[in-house]
């Protein structure tokens, strides 16, 4: 039914998606300092100064901190109100649907806006509280969703076999659902991590002195300086990524999720 | 569905800690800022900040160049989303997979990184001058960065997975006997294309539209890299009235005009997909 | 000169699909053929061919005299109709029917009267405006029919598209195609894996085996007298059991069973076979009959099993030559398991296959 000129599509389509990744690549290893393409000579150096530049590493601790736990906090949250969502019919599951689902619909920038405004209003609050409790609202919607597909596609008897056979409710869950949810749990976390670990719109507003994720102290950089540095890092970004996505499809089927 | 005794407690043991969290520390921002956008800091209820915004002519010309460069990216990601998602959809499972995951790695990889290919390809000595150059089709760099064109590349690169997913979602439900009875009855292949192909995956095609149009309308970093202070978006607007300006008032209007935006094209979706069921 | 006339069709790889060596049919015009045979055995493929959705390796399909061997399929004339019938869920019954002629661009006036004839012909006059999923399985499967039909198609192909309903609404199905086919005097291939939906609805059926032709015949020969022991164990031949031939005599041979030699027809693809050859031979379990005790002539045997279905009771009889199963009318005398009786043969409608 695929013609062969529709392979065309295909080619325009990742030539689109992908070049881009490609150009940076190359530059990244460019010896001139101004961004010109295509890049001159071959060298290492921007590499070397991504990781001599503090801003740099500090932000990149910082975000994987900050990655690290709001996923886990959201998903030990999430998970009982996906379990909650699948297994029980309940007036008002509804409302409960809309506001786990909202942090997708209203946009990044807002939220970060909203919470800085209203964390001013509470008073003195540490900056990477504010940043932690950011990520983990905007990662509610990928956890709840993400475990609730694979909860859906768990047989709701195999708890009540595990009561009958003596276990009870939370030692059913634990020895029966959860082994048969490890790879929604692992596809919601690398799905939760990539998505606060990227974050831009809601750290803008919520990073303080001192305390910055790693893309928005990329985007302060960019703001003075236009050298391959940020190409260099961006490269390893991408490779990470790369890796972390081409592993998380292979063993989860991650892009049934996103 | 189970029902248990004592369900009514233990649905709110499982769900209460994260709706608390979500109610406090998300819900209640947002009324905050809904609050913030009517209520001066100096008077009591006003409308003026909304009336204000829409009378600029400045912040009239940011929304309108908003939802326009929405709707551009929206249909440049229909055109190139649409062949190239029924091609996936027709592939073998494990080569499909393959494909995918790299149709999807623009989503899965940091903005910044991203959009800064942008100003390579893009720039005064980047690979579409230095190419135009070379071929003697222009004398000086064309101005490409902080133009409409450079922020519809960079967004509809950005949003093109979130059309492709949802097209070939749909489109993989599409049976291959149905095609072929389509074939046997005397359809070609654009006919088949155009008369089954296209009704059944008008779903994935609906949502697809609507999460890149919002998206699109709600990008920060695209168009603060591409755009600047020079072609400022609805995200832009609102950084520089909350940072630079410090007019919060101004800037919680512009956030709730974003969020409003984005419901009701939201609810525009629920509307058409209800009619076509 | 037929109508249908497949050549040499050689297909070796296509999506996973059996292969075809060198297949040859003829179909002549307004016949209905059934290809019969096991999944796998090439039969869906040949249909695929036919259709234009397997490009072959060699050989040449020609219908009416024209070369369809590598026309595009939207360019053939034939109907199609699917296992799973592949209605267009988007459309009504009226717009599904009428699909094909839009494709061929008749007038609109003439598309409505015979979308609404075809959809008189199947019973489904009042379902004009109803969409897919709001039918039932029958139903859908007859909008395919008339679907398929209404183009007035060269030839129609049907793969297996009973297989999706119920046991008591196939048997009407199978003669509603059976009546349909006859009065639209449509020339017609029918592929099934279901011997009894074969005989019941084809002027000639071809069994089908490992992409090959086994044997091709009217319903009633290939019943009666198979010419391979794939055949006769696929029309449902219960008993089988091999012997080397004592003498042959014409169209007779003779064997030894359990010590009595016994005289039954014989088949061969290789001509008349010589004494010694080993044999394979096949009864059906009601040619032969059983009676009490081991006095009779016959083979003496102890009845292992029997179950009940109504008109007949079926025995399984242990003997020393192998078990057997026999079929008897269930008015006439009941042995218990355990019971010693003797097995007479029916052999002049028993077979023996030498290969």
């Amino acid at each position: 039914m695929v013609s062969r000129w529709m392979y065309i599509s295909l080619v325009i389509l990742y030539g689109f998606l992908l070049g881009p990744f490609i150009i940076i690549f190359m530059a990244s290893f460019g010896a001139n300092a101004t961004m010109a393409f295509p890049p001159q000579g071959f060298t290492l150096d921007w590499f070397a100064n991504v990781f001599e530049t503090s801003q740099f590493i500090d932000s990149f601790w910082i975000s994987l901190q900050l990655a690290l736990l709001s996923t886990i906090v959201s998903l030990i949250m999430g998970m009982p109100v996906a379990y909650a969502l699948v297994r029980f019919r309940f007036a008002g599951s509804g409302i409960v649907e809309t506001v786990f689902s909202a942090p997708i619909l209203v946009p990044g920038l807002v939220i970060g806006f909203a919470m800085l405004n209203f964390f001013v209003l509470l008073g003195d609050m540490h900056v990477m509280t504010g940043l932690f409790i950011g990520h983990t609202a905007i990662l509610f919607p990928y956890s709840v969703r993400v475990i609730s597909a694979s909860l859906r596609n768990l047989d709701p008897y195999v708890e009540d076999a595990a009561v009958s056979l003596g276990a009870n409710r939370l030692r059913g869950f634990m020895l029966v659902v959860l082994p048969n949810m490890q790879a929604g749990i692992a596809a919601a976390f690398v799905l939760g991590f990539i998505t606060s670990f990227n974050n831009v719109p809601v750290s803008l507003f919520l990073s303080g002195p001192g305390v910055t994720t790693l893309p928005v102290s990329m985007l302060s950089y960019l703001e003075y300086y236009f050298d391959p540095t940020i190409a260099a890092l961006s490269t390893l970004l991408v490779i990470f990524t790369v890796v972390l996505v081409q592993a998380a499809e292979r063993v989860l089927g991650l892009s049934q999720f996103v | 569905m189970i029902r248990r005794p004592n369900q009514t407690r233990t649905i709110i043991l499982l769900v209460a800690p994260a709706f608390i969290f979500v109610l406090v520390f998300f819900v209640l921002p947002l009324v905050f800022l809904l609050s913030q956008s009517v209520l001066p800091e100096d008077g009591g209820f006003t409308l003026t900040g909304y009336l204000d915004f829409f009378q600029s002519r400045v912040s009239r010309i940011v929304y309108l160049r908003t939802l326009k460069l929405g709707l551009i990216v929206t249909g440049i990601c229909v055109v190139l989303g649409y062949p190239a998602s029924f091609v996936l959809a027709r592939m073998p499972a494990r080569r499909r997979s393959f494909l995918m995951s790299l149709v999807i790695l623009p989503l899965m990889t940091n903005a910044v990184a991203r959009t800064f290919a942008w100003l390579i390809i893009l720039g005064r000595r980047g690979l579409i001058n230095q190419t135009l150059l070379s071929l003697d089709l222009v004398e000086n760099p064309v101005r490409f960065i902080f133009t409409e064109t450079a922020i519809v590349l960079g967004l509809a690169q950005l949003f093109l997975p979130l059309m492709v997913l949802p097209l070939v979602s749909a489109m993989e439900n599409i049976p291959d006997d149905v095609l072929e009875a389509a074939r046997s009855l005397g359809a070609n292949r654009l006919t088949t294309f155009l008369r089954i192909v296209v009704p059944l995956s008008s779903d994935g095609l609906v949502l697809g539209a609507t999460l890149v149009f919002t998206g699109s309308v709600t990008a920060f970093v695209t168009p603060a890299i591409l755009g600047g202070s020079r072609l400022l978006l609805m995200s832009t607007l609102l950084r520089q009235k909350a940072v630079i300006l410090f007019d919060q008032h101004a800037a919680a209007v512009v956030a709730v005009v974003m969020i409003l935006t984005t419901l009701a094209v939201n609810l525009l979706l629920r509307v058409l997909r209800v009619q076509q069921s | 000169m037929p109508y249908l006339e497949i050549h040499d069709l050689t297909v070796s790889y296509e999506k996973n699909q059996p292969t075809l060596e060198r297949f040859s049919l003829d179909v002549e015009q307004g016949e209905l053929v059934s290809l019969l045979g096991p999944s796998g055995c090439g039969k869906t493929t040949t249909l695929r061919s036919i259709a234009g959705f397997i490009r072959p390796d060699a050989g040449q399909i020609v219908i009416n005299g024209r070369d369809y061997t590598f026309l595009p399929p939207n360019q053939r004339d034939i109907g199609l109709v699917f296992q799973s019938y592949a209605l267009f869920p988007h459309l009504t019954v009226f717009h599904n029917v009428a699909f094909g002629l839009r494709m061929r661009r008749i007038p609109k006036e003439e598309v409505h009267s015979r979308v609404a004839n075809a959809l008189k012909m199947v019973g489904l006059e009042a379902f004009a405006d109803r969409r897919p999923a709001q039918l039932s399985g029958g139903q859908q499967q007859r909008v395919a029919l008339a679907r398929a039909t209404v183009i007035e198609p060269q030839v129609l192909l049907l793969d297996e598209p009973l297989s999706n309903l119920d046991a008591r609404l196939r048997v009407d199905m199978r003669q509603e195609i059976r009546r349909a086919q006859q009065q639209l005097g449509i020339t017609t291939l029918y592929v099934t894996h279901d011997q009894v939906e074969a005989m019941s609805i084809s002027d000639r059926v071809v069994v089908m085996n490992q992409g090959d032709i086994e044997q091709v015949g009217t319903p009633e020969s290939i019943f009666a007298t198979p010419e391979t022991a794939f055949v006769a164990d696929f029309m449902g031949f219960d008993n089988h059991f091999s012997a080397a031939v004592d003498s042959v005599h014409d169209n007779q041979l003779t064997v030894n069973w359990g010590g009595a030699p016994i005289q039954l027809p014989w088949r061969s693809k290789f001509g008349s076979p010589q004494a010694g050859a080993r044999a394979e031979i096949f009864f059906r379990a009601d040619n032969a009959s059983l009676a009490a005790g081991s006095e009779a002539s016959g083979l003496a045997g102890r009845v292992i099993l029997h179950t009940f279905h109504g008109n007949e009771r079926r025995y399984l009889v242990e003997t020393e030559v192998g078990e057997f199963s026999v079929m008897q009318d269930s008015a006439g005398e009941r042995f218990e398991p355990g019971a010693t009786v003797t097995l007479q043969p029916n052999t002049q409608k028993w077979i023996a296959i030498i290969e």
